[in-house]
């Protein structure tokens, strides 16, 4: 299976989905023209990723900021890791958020609750 | 179009369940495993719903944060440009005063020679018996001196604005030829 590579751009998040290592990038900036377009193939990816996804998968996800139409997939991808962890893998979601960005911090304690998914709220110093 | 939707999955459930709706057919326990399912789906998208929004109207708090941070950062940056035209003025003005003083200085320098050298033996000719008529003509010229400072300083001050805001037309022109040239391109 590919991996999935997007280059991120000022409006796009750079997405690198590695399907041996189990380990999915998403970061950067999420405010697509077009979201639909930008998200169903991650989603797909994700679909056939289930399917031969090694014993744990690690989400790190590292948003700056995302408009309301990402937050729904972004709620969309942790479906889909919920269906890998019930299915019997382990799965660990990583959420990055500048030390003084609060608001990134209790929206990844939201996902944390609604997606049922394992957490880990990771905070870094601003560059 | 349709399938151009992020909810089109909701759509999807929707579907189902008015399409269940146009059958005469069902029974009891169809009925109620399909009301089921449509109270689930309802039940999943409250919940998505509740944390979109939420989600959303925290990061257009951050949004607004973000933007009073920019504006209070466009303001301190107006000041300090503020400042530093005064300083610019200032320093000009100062430059051209001293420009001023020195050439004025060298013209009462050049009147004093003249009037010693030309003028002085004429009025010693002229007027033997008033000794004073060469002084007051001396003290004319160390009164004028002042004025003379005064308008030189404000005639060369007059110049280097004129100049100076030319300088800052053109580079204004230059700026939005660069600009509509970069729209050209995004267009083309």
């Amino acid at each position: 299976m590919d991996n999935l590579i997007i280059d991120g751009t000022r409006q796009t998040p750079e997405i690198n989905f590695d399907s041996e290592t189990g380990i999915l990038k998403l970061e950067g900036r999420s405010i697509p023209e077009n979201t639909f377009e930008f998200f169903t193939p991650v989603l797909n990816w994700l679909d056939e990723y289930a399917n031969s996804a090694p014993g744990k998968t690690i989400a790190k996800i590292n948003l700056e900021y995302f408009n309301t139409s990402s937050s729904k997939y972004i709620l969309e991808i942790l479906k889909k890791l919920k269906v890998l962890l019930n299915d019997g893998k382990e799965v660990l979601v990583e959420w990055y958020y500048e030390e003084d960005d609060e608001e990134m911090m209790e929206t990844g304690e939201d996902y944390e609750d609604v997606s049922g998914l394992p957490f880990k709220i990771i905070s870094f110093e601003e560059e | 179009m349709a399938k151009q939707s992020i909810y089109q999955n909701e759509v999807d459930n929707l579907d189902q369940s008015k399409n269940f709706l146009k059958r005469d057919d069902y029974s009891q326990m169809e009925l109620q495993l399909e009301f089921k399912k449509l109270v689930e789906n309802y039940e999943e998208l409250i919940d998505q719903v509740k944390i979109i929004t939420k989600i959303s109207d925290r990061l257009q708090k951050k949004l607004n944060k973000t933007n009073d941070a920019l504006e209070n950062s466009n303001v301190q940056l107006a000041d300090l440009n503020n400042q530093l035209n005064n300083t610019i003025d200032q320093l000009t003005e100062a430059k051209i005063g001293r420009k001023a003083s020195t050439i004025v200085l060298f013209i009462a320098i050049g009147l004093f020679v003249v009037s010693e050298v030309l003028l002085e033996p004429i009025i010693d000719d002229a007027f033997k018996d008033n000794a004073y008529v060469g002084l007051i003509l001396k003290l004319v010229v160390a009164i004028l001196i002042k004025p003379g400072e005064d308008f030189a300083n404000k005639y060369m001050l007059k110049k280097a604005r004129k100049a100076q805001m030319k300088e800052q037309e053109e580079k204004m022109i230059k700026e939005k030829d660069q600009s509509s040239k970069k729209k050209r391109r995004k267009i083309i």
